[in-house]
């Protein structure tokens, strides 16, 4: 039994609109939802999964009222820590609200709920032809809520942008419970672009209920190029010669000489042992334009020096080419037991000069660092391999991740491309931003939510050092 | 005795920054004084003065829109933002650029055209039209349904605040979620929360190849029916619009030659566009495809346009809404789901104002209409009655197919009586909460956008 006060009335409220079966909060249970994909860890005090928009806003309205924090959770795959309840809060998780509400084959819209799960979204609307473009490498898991509350990016932004391009409106539901619509199924709405600035704000302007996006519609012809070069600075040069020649594929990939290794281990890709680094190119569009820009791109592999080229047109054949650039991630487990992926972005004429640095980071650290990024569009996902049971590590990834940030800012880049800012990155931002420019958006949040309840301690540096380390696992072995 | 305001303007910085207001009217307001600052210290010392003093500030980049929101509460001093007008940084490699807000869209294009990109903005008067203009605007053109709205191409900004304060959003990087994103925020806020001084774009490769198919049909109705088919079609444009004969009459006098065998003496004929660029073999096969079902879909006659003719049509379509509204007695934008465009437009064509229907342009894509009511003989104040009803009708319409309806031109003192955005949105106490956090003393185009902000 909890001790009278905020939370213990709370609780029994709750319980009350959602039925005690959906509220979690004995500690034991809690365990599961106190961290995200990230290094971060924080134990909220009760978990809600709520049905409807009328509960939620209830379950806010009742939180509001007990000076209680929230924050909504998706999937928990963001991996800055954006989901992480502040000790002893109120996350609502949506896996109750996981409906496509309708598919409008006229209109070319969808609308969801929060917890629909974005590939699930993609796989149905499949069924009339279309496609929800936005297709973060979590997408088999990720729910459309989090890729809003992130502006989650993907492989595919590159031609289609990413989820801000897609989403025209929502409804949300403020932290006093109050709900409000913003944007609509029309492409264009007057007053301020409410829906543009909530996508990517982390959760703390107010938690969408339900999601409206644009569906696009399938293309004619797709086909995906592999290359193989020796090393990145090669592979770099390649992108920038497919750029040169005015065109913007559909997706341009890569993956570097340890990550190669790491795939190779766990899944064969058919990488040469030598191959020091692997781009990834996908057209889409009418066969005739697939044809004509496909032989450019071949041309230009070979041109500058690819050692193997290998194209697929047929599904199954390019998911055969993908295998590696998608299990990438999953394979640096055969490597180290963790990995802290740093989401930089540096302008795409940088990424060669830029990874040196990043290897010379490595070096310094003795760190392994993975690179499997989007090459496109400049967004790079240096992971940096580790052991958390080693006393100081984290510490140690902690520092040398910063370092690579302030590679990627001092190249002209920014700290965080798909991933969002979080927990994770906070006291990095005056690296980009000055206090002025943070104001700003703070009074942005200020009127959206005046007592900043809402996913409270992220984005902005507070001054407390964000020690990730501070809180045991919840799993694996003793150190 | 107290100084004017434009005398004060001189004391603060020099003569030369500092011209009359005549020639600026704004709605029937006159502006006391136009200040020019020519850098960020200059304006910084503008703003923090309007900002002590509570003057009225009216940001201007090339004054082509104007027109274009509520009679301002008070006009007194409008900031010409000309001399910002630098290129700071382009990088074909990386396919962005980074100017200032007076810059105007048709040299800024120029600029990117060596290397081989553009920026996929689209305003009336582009050689005027600046790129602070046309972000504080935040609306596209012919071609939306290619490439959305400004908001989509814009990836940073620097902005002046209220109270002189310099801030920035976003960055030089194409991908970006590095705090709010308030590039969204300012892009369509109409210059109410702060002034453009700088915006970093993502361009994209020019297109080698353009044209376009003109289509006659017997109805506007089958106009867009046929126009919703190709756009569902792989044989898709760019864009594709639909306008009725009034302003097909327009375009004759622009491009004779082109119109000669369409039937345009037909009284109800309307005329079908769609635009397309990109590869030679792909633009190709497209417009072949397209030419085919616009003929099956009941054309009367397919016309195919290559090159600079098509981009002189292309241009003749972005400027047309803005020449034809002032001589229009009411003109209105409205937007719905595109899958409605067909219904709105046949519902709104049966607007009368003073016994006339509207003319129509309607792009069934990207699902807005134009309505532009002609000229009425009636005097000024027996036709502002009809108008109101008018805007009312329209706004009864456009509610039904979850859109709304914005008037763009209508007689001042029409302008005097309505919002032109129409009825506030239910986030409207937010939209409020922004505008009064950003500029607290209301010194930004006061009145002029939603709800009175």
């Amino acid at each position: 039994m909890l001790p009278p006060g905020p939370m213990s009335r709370f609780l029994d409220q709750a319980k009350a609109v959602v039925g005690a079966e959906n509220v979690i909060h004995e500690p034991e249970d809690l365990l599961v939802f106190e961290y995200d994909g990230s290094v971060d860890r924080g134990l909220p005090g009760a978990v809600v999964f709520p049905i409807s928009v009328e509960e939620v806003s209830q379950i806010m309205a009742l939180a509001y009222a007990e000076s209680l924090r929230v924050v909504g959770r998706g999937a928990g795959t963001g991996l800055s820590g954006g989901a992480i309840s502040s000790p002893g809060g109120v996350q609502i998780a949506f896996t109750r609200m996981h409906n496509i509400l309708d598919v409008d084959t006229e209109n070319r819209t969808a609308t969801v709920e929060p917890g629909v799960i974005n590939l699930d979204l993609d796989t149905y609307a499949h069924r009339f032809g279309l496609r929800y473009a936005p297709d973060p490498s979590s997408q088999k898991a990720c729910s459309l809520g989090g890729n809003i509350a992130e502006n989650a990016g993907g492989p595919h932004c590159l031609a289609y942008g990413t989820t801000t391009n897609h989403v025209l409106g929502m409804e949300v539901v403020l932290e006093d419970g109050a709900v409000v619509n913003l944007g609509s199924l029309a492409r264009e709405t007057v007053g301020y672009d409410l829906r543009g600035v909530f996508t990517g704000s982390e959760g703390t302007f107010g938690i969408a209920t339900k999601i409206a996006v644009r569906l696009l519609p399938v293309p004619e012809a797709v086909r995906t190029f592999l290359g193989i070069f020796l090393d990145v600075e090669t592979a770099c040069t390649a992108v920038s010669a497919v750029i040169e020649h005015g065109i913007v594929p559909a997706a341009l990939e890569m993956i570097d000489a340890l990550t190669i290794q790491a795939v190779q281990k766990v899944n064969d890709a058919g990488y040469p042992d030598d191959a020091g680094a692997v781009l990834l190119i996908e057209l889409e569009g009418l066969q005739d334009e697939v044809d004509e820009i496909g032989e450019e791109v071949e041309a230009a592999l070979w041109e500058t020096g690819a050692s193997q080229v290998r194209t697929a047109e047929a599904a199954a054949e390019r998911e055969q080419l993908w295998v590696g650039r998608k299990g990438a991630l999953g394979a640096l487990g055969s490597i180290a037991p963790n990995y802290f992926l740093v989401d930089g972005v540096v302008p795409r004429t940088q990424l060669a000069p830029v990874l040196g640095r990043v290897a010379d980071v490595s070096r310094k650290y003795n760190i392994p660092i993975a690179n499997v990024f989007h090459a496109g569009d400049g967004n790079l996902h240096p992971c940096l391999l580790f052991d958390e049971r080693q006393p100081g590590a984290l510490d140690k990834i902690v520092e040398a991740g910063t370092e690579v940030l302030q590679i990627c800012v001092d190249a002209g880049g920014t700290l965080t491309g798909e991933h969002g800012v979080g927990l994770e990155k906070k006291e990095q931002m005056p690296m980009v931003f000055s206090k002025d420019d943070m104001a700003a958006m703070v009074l942005v949040r200020d009127a959206f939510a005046p007592d900043n309840s809402l996913n409270p301690g992220k984005i902005f540096p507070d001054g407390k050092k964000h020690t990730p380390h501070a809180h045991p696992p919840a799993h694996g072995m003793p150190a | 005795m107290e100084s004017s305001l434009g005398e004060q303007l001189a004391t603060l910085l020099g003569e030369s920054a500092v011209l009359p207001g005549d020639g600026y009217e704004v709605d029937g307001l006159t502006p006391q004084a136009v200040v020019r600052p020519v850098d960020r210290l200059q304006l910084a010392e503008v703003l923090r003065w309007s900002s002590s003093e509570g003057v009225g500030i009216l940001p201007r980049g090339g004054g082509t829109r104007t027109w274009l929101g509520n009679v301002p509460r008070k006009a007194d001093v409008v900031l010409d933002m000309g001399a910002f007008d630098r290129v700071l940084d382009y990088q074909p490699a990386d396919m962005t650029a980074t100017v200032e807000a007076g810059v105007n869209l048709a040299s800024l294009q120029e600029h990117l055209a060596p290397g081989g990109e553009f920026v996929p903005l689209e305003a009336a008067q582009a050689s005027r039209s600046t790129v602070g203009g046309i972000l504080s605007v935040g609306t596209g053109g012919p071609l939306s349904y290619a490439y959305g709205l400004p908001r989509e191409w814009l990836i940073g900004i620097g902005v002046m605040s209220p109270k002189g304060v310099s801030t920035k959003a976003g960055g030089k990087v194409v991908k970006n979620v590095t705090g709010y994103d308030l590039n969204k925020l300012y892009t369509g806020s109409l210059g109410t929360l702060g002034v453009i001084v700088e915006a970093s774009f993502k361009l994209l490769p020019n297109n080698p190849n353009s044209g376009m198919l003109l289509a006659s049909f017997p109805s506007l109705a089958a106009s867009i029916s046929a126009g919703r088919k190709l756009l569902h079609s792989p044989a898709a444009p760019m864009g594709c619009h639909s306008v009725t004969s009034g302003i097909s009459r327009r375009l004759q006098d622009s491009v004779q030659a082109a119109s000669q065998d369409l039937g345009l003496g037909e009284e109800e004929t309307a005329l079908s566009f769609a635009f397309y660029s990109g590869r030679a073999q792909a633009t190709k096969r497209r417009m072949d495809e397209a030419a085919a079902l616009l003929l099956a879909e009941g054309a009367n006659a397919v016309q195919r346009i290559d090159d600079s003719a098509a981009d002189g049509m292309l241009r003749w379509f972005t400027d047309a809404p803005a020449e034809i509204s002032p001589s229009s007695v009411l003109a209105i934008k409205v937007s719905v789901q595109s899958k409605s465009a067909a219904r709105t437009s046949a519902e709104c064509g049966e607007i009368l104002v003073s016994g006339e229907k509207p003319e129509l342009m309607a792009d069934p894509g990207f699902g807005s209409i134009r309505l532009f009511w002609p000229p009425s003989t009636e005097g000024p104040s027996d036709i502002e009655q009809p108008i109101l009803d008018a805007v009312q009708q329209t706004r009864q319409i456009a509610g039904r197919y979850g859109g709304t309806a914005v008037v763009e031109h209508c007689p001042l003192p029409v302008k005097r009586q309505i919002d032109v955005w129409g009825d506030a949105p239910d986030s409207m106490a937010v939209m409020q909460g922004i505008k009064d956090r950003f500029d607290p003393n209301g010194i930004l185009n006061p009145g002029r956008f939603l709800g009175g902000i």
